[in-house]
């Protein structure tokens, strides 16, 4: 067989395994859709109207689709975020606290006479970046060096930097009059512009998509990334190749971490808020663990899965909204997506039935045989 | 007399389009050792498992007593008197012998487990076919070849007529593969036929009756033991000649390696290598003998840097090896095969091309800048697949999509593909097929012509015995004997060594040490 050949049948076999898995992805996505469906008949008065809101109001206005692309930069970034700790085979979960650990940092500069000129919106995009890698390596170096378990501390990690946020904001950053929960609003030269006026998409979806690009190439084209996988893959290979485990684990969590701090600063500084308050994601930083598993850690498919994710997302909460419909039917959807999609099921096919009947067409025949 | 078990014309294709059975015919006397030999890949597993219920043939039909029957599951093999032992045991560690024996059809007294019923059960049987085994201890602490008799006293207490035993001496050495084949005997005599799974040609030659050969996923033909030779058998398993010895070493080089009272410890302080000295010459092999767990992994280890050296050194051309990383010890020239390619030789979900590239990430030719030069590794890749002819795909595809051979080639061609000055080499040819093996034992001599010092250790021993120039036999952490290889030395010989019951006294080892 000659190299062409060769090449071209390994092209052939990637495109075949991304069809197989977006399939896969599609097919989980659709039943779970029935099964919301279902549900809804169960608990809606009028089911048919809102099942129609859940699949089409996101599209229906300009402010709604602002909503949804908003939500889907976001997606994308926690999403990259976990892929990486992911692809390394780290459990850290500590994006959370990472957002929020970056958004205060990116509040402080904000609120600074830094953020009162041209430097305010990168200097705060740095700084938040700088505290979330910081506080995703905690856990990582806690791991290497004293064998802590990095969920744990990463899951307590994040009740800290929440807490954190909580008591500083109370008590610390300047707030417009005492006893609201909120900071001054940044000065106009530290919010992000944004792309579409009159809507939340801003420059956050251009870090979003920066973002894929270079995690992309950090572990598709750099060593970093092939050590990464290695990693990944089998640590004790790793190990007798002679590469070093643990600062890989360790940068990995550590750039993961900066990917956090960045989606705080996007919270704050984007256009959404354009302040700091308490308790602001909205549990959406966890959501990037969905996100990873369904694109299979994959960076570039990370913004695709987060395109129908974040519009599922924004179908629910329109529902929730504008309907009798509660918007807890909706986590039941994404769980049973995660579910299908985890247990790496495949569409009933020829094999399934052939098997049912097989089995059923060869007990009569054995009976024939007595 | 009519055959007690027949396959006749099996097809089996796998899910994703692999031909495992291939019109696959097999005729089993009842009261034979009946082998079925073949390359990996060759489709004895698949045609065992369908035999045992637990795949099922997509075309072909199978006869036990001249009736036709398909079983849907191992459990109704069983019931039809059907038994299998498995590579890979299926016994509970911490249970006793006898409650893995009667686990699943206990013997009842009213609704409580009659233990005293199900012991005197398990000793009568262990008498009856001679697989002497104390009923009484947890199965994790007997040595393998007991826990291999725990699982045929299994099928046994299910009432097998007929015993499927998977590569049975693979995990045995010398002396219990004699107890296994007196244990064959003894089923045989008493009426059980035996259906042996193997690779190992003199095995196969000594116990069986008759001798199925598959290739290909087709049956090569059916022979009778005393009409063959280990020759022609291999010629019939792999469809060519095949050379099953190598040349020896023909000069001997300067020294390479030299280990100097060397100390290994466990994590809980256990000695695995205690004071051992021992010296390599460029361009020889010398080989690690020794029932396994008694210090030889543990030093290969330890030189490859994956475990630390508790005391004494190991000198690479004069310089001491212990404060080097292993990335320091690679670029000088060591190499090495680890014991297991899955669990510590590759990465089986990365690409090949990244499993061949995976030791050199240093290297400027592959690595600038710290980005990768993909167009670099691919020719690396294509060129390392051509010389050492890996059956894959190509570069791109998945280590785990490879059949073991080719895995092992995968590693040996990363490992080989610079002439080493040291080369670490632990079961090269664990579960790979006659013709890999063949590949690899040359790949072997090759570098050592070429001038590397080579360190084996093989439980197998016919390996050891065609591939070193010089033996030292490994008994708790030390070297109790020491050999200069040649045509008289016998694996009985190294047994009793390697079991503990003789050594050499240092003036006999000085021969064999150099």
């Amino acid at each position: 067989m000659s190299m062409t050949t060769q090449a071209e049948l390994s092209r052939r076999d990637r495109l075949k395994t991304i069809r197989r898995e977006a399939g896969r992805a599609l097919g989980a996505a659709l039943i779970a859709l029935g099964i919301a469906f279902i549900i809804v008949l169960f608990t809606s008065k009028a089911p048919l109207e809102a099942f129609n809101v859940l699949l089409t109001a996101p599209m229906s206005r300009p402010r709604t689709i602002g909503l949804w692309i908003d939500d889907v930069a976001k997606l994308t970034i926690t999403g990259l975020a976990f892929s990486l700790v992911f692809q390394a085979r780290q459990f850290s979960m500590g994006v959370q606290g990472q957002v929020y650990v970056g958004a205060l940092a990116a509040a402080y500069v904000a609120l600074s006479p830094i953020g009162a000129t041209w430097a305010g919106l990168p200097v705060g995009v740095f700084c938040a970046m700088l505290a979330g890698a910081f506080w995703g390596f905690i856990p990582g170096i806690a791991k290497v060096k004293f064998g802590a378990n990095e969920i744990v501390s990463s899951l307590m990690l994040n009740y800290i930097a929440i807490e954190l946020c909580n008591f500083l904001v109370r008590t610390n950053l300047p707030k417009p009059q005492p006893g609201v929960l909120t900071t001054n609003n940044f000065p106009e030269t530290a919010v992000f512009p944004p792309l579409v006026d009159g809507t939340r998409i801003d420059l956050g979806l251009i870090f979003a998509l920066v973002a894929v690009l270079a995690v992309w190439f950090a572990l598709y084209r750099t060593s970093w990334g092939l050590k990464l996988r290695l990693v990944g893959h089998n640590a004790n290979f790793a190990e007798y190749a002679g590469i070093r485990s643990t600062a890989i684990m360790v940068s990995a969590m550590t750039a993961a971490g900066a990917l956090g701090g960045l989606l705080g600063s996007m919270f704050v500084q984007g256009q959404t808020y354009g302040y700091l308050t308490v308790l602001f994601e909205g549990n959406l930083a966890f959501e990037g663990i969905l996100v990873a598993i369904v694109a299979r850690s994959r960076p570039l498919a990370v913004p695709v899965v987060a395109l129908f994710y974040g519009y599922l997302r924004q179908g629910a909460q329109l529902m929730n909204l504008r309907t009798d419909v509660p918007s807890e039917v909706i986590g039941v959807v994404t769980a049973i997506i995660i579910l299908l999609v985890a247990s790496s099921f495949s569409m009933p096919g020829r094999q399934f039935w052939a098997r049912i009947m097989g089995r059923s067409a060869a007990a009569p025949a054995l009976e024939a045989q007595k | 007399m009519s055959a007690l078990l027949e396959a006749i014309g099996i097809g089996k294709t796998y899910p994703g389009g692999v031909v495992a059975n291939d019109g696959v015919n097999l005729s089993v006397n009842a009261g034979e050792v009946h082998a079925v030999v073949g390359e990996n890949g060759a489709g004895k597993s698949t045609l065992m498992k369908i035999l045992f219920g637990i795949e099922h043939a997509d075309r072909g039909e199978l006869r036990l007593d001249g009736k036709v029957v398909s079983f849907a599951n191992p459990r109704e093999a069983i019931n039809s008197g059907i038994g299998m032992v498995f590579q890979h045991f299926s016994l509970v560690p911490s249970f006793s012998v006898y409650e893995n024996v009667v686990l699943g059809s206990e013997p009842h007294a009213g609704i409580r487990f009659d233990r005293q019923k199900a012991i005197a059960a398990v000793r009568a049987l262990s008498e009856k076919f001679r697989l002497s085994v104390d009923p009484l201890p947890p199965v994790g602490q007997l040595p393998v070849g007991q826990q291999q008799r725990v699982e045929i006293l299994k099928a046994l207490y299910r009432d097998a007529r007929i015993l499927i035993l998977d590569e049975p001496t693979a995990v045995l050495a010398p002396q219990e593969v004699e107890e296994l084949f007196v244990a064959v005997r003894a089923l045989v005599e008493q009426g059980r036929t035996v259906i042996f799974i193997a690779h190992k040609l003199p095995e196969v030659l000594e116990i069986s009756d008759r001798i199925t050969v598959m290739r290909g996923g087709k049956t090569v033909g059916q022979v009778a033991a005393r009409d063959v030779t280990e020759q022609s058998l291999a010629t019939m398993m792999v469809g060519r000649e095949v050379a099953l010895r190598v040349d020896r070493a023909s000069n001997d080089g300067a020294m390479a390696c030299e280990i100097k009272a060397l100390k290994v410890k466990s994590e809980s302080g256990a000695l695995l290598v205690d004071d051992l000295n021992l010296r390599v010459h460029a361009g020889e092999i010398v080989g690690l003998v020794g029932v396994e767990g008694n210090g030889q992994s543990e030093l290969l280890e330890a030189i490859a840097g994956l475990r630390p050296i508790a005391d004494g050194v190991a000198y690479l051309d004069g310089t001491s090896l212990s404060p080097l990383s292993v990335l320091e010890r690679r670029a000088r020239g060591l190499a090495s095969i680890p014991e297991d390619r899955i669990a510590r030789g590759l990465a089986s979900g990365s690409s090949v091309a990244e499993n061949l590239v995976a030791t050199r990430l240093d290297d400027p030719r592959y690595v600038r800048n710290g980005l990768l030069d993909l167009k670099a590794i691919k020719a690396n890749a294509e060129k390392l697949i051509e010389r050492f002819s890996i059956r894959v795909g190509g570069p791109g595809a998945a280590v785990s999509t490879l059949s073991g051979g080719n895995m092992q080639k995968v590693v040996v061609a990363r490992e080989l593909s610079e002439q080493p000055r040291l080369l670490l080499v632990n079961q090269p040819t664990r579960g790979v097929d006659l013709g890999a093996t063949q590949f690899i034992w040359k790949s072997l001599t090759q570098a050592r012509d070429a001038g590397a010092a080579v360190l084996l250790s093989s439980a197998d021993l016919s390996e050891l015995l065609a591939l070193s120039d010089r033996l030292v036999v490994f008994y708790r952490g030390r070297i109790v004997a020491a050999f200069l290889n040649s045509d008289t030395l016998t694996p009985e010989t190294l047994g009793t060594y390697m079991l503990g019951i003789a050594s050499q006294t240092p003036e006999e080892m000085q021969g064999g040490l150099r």
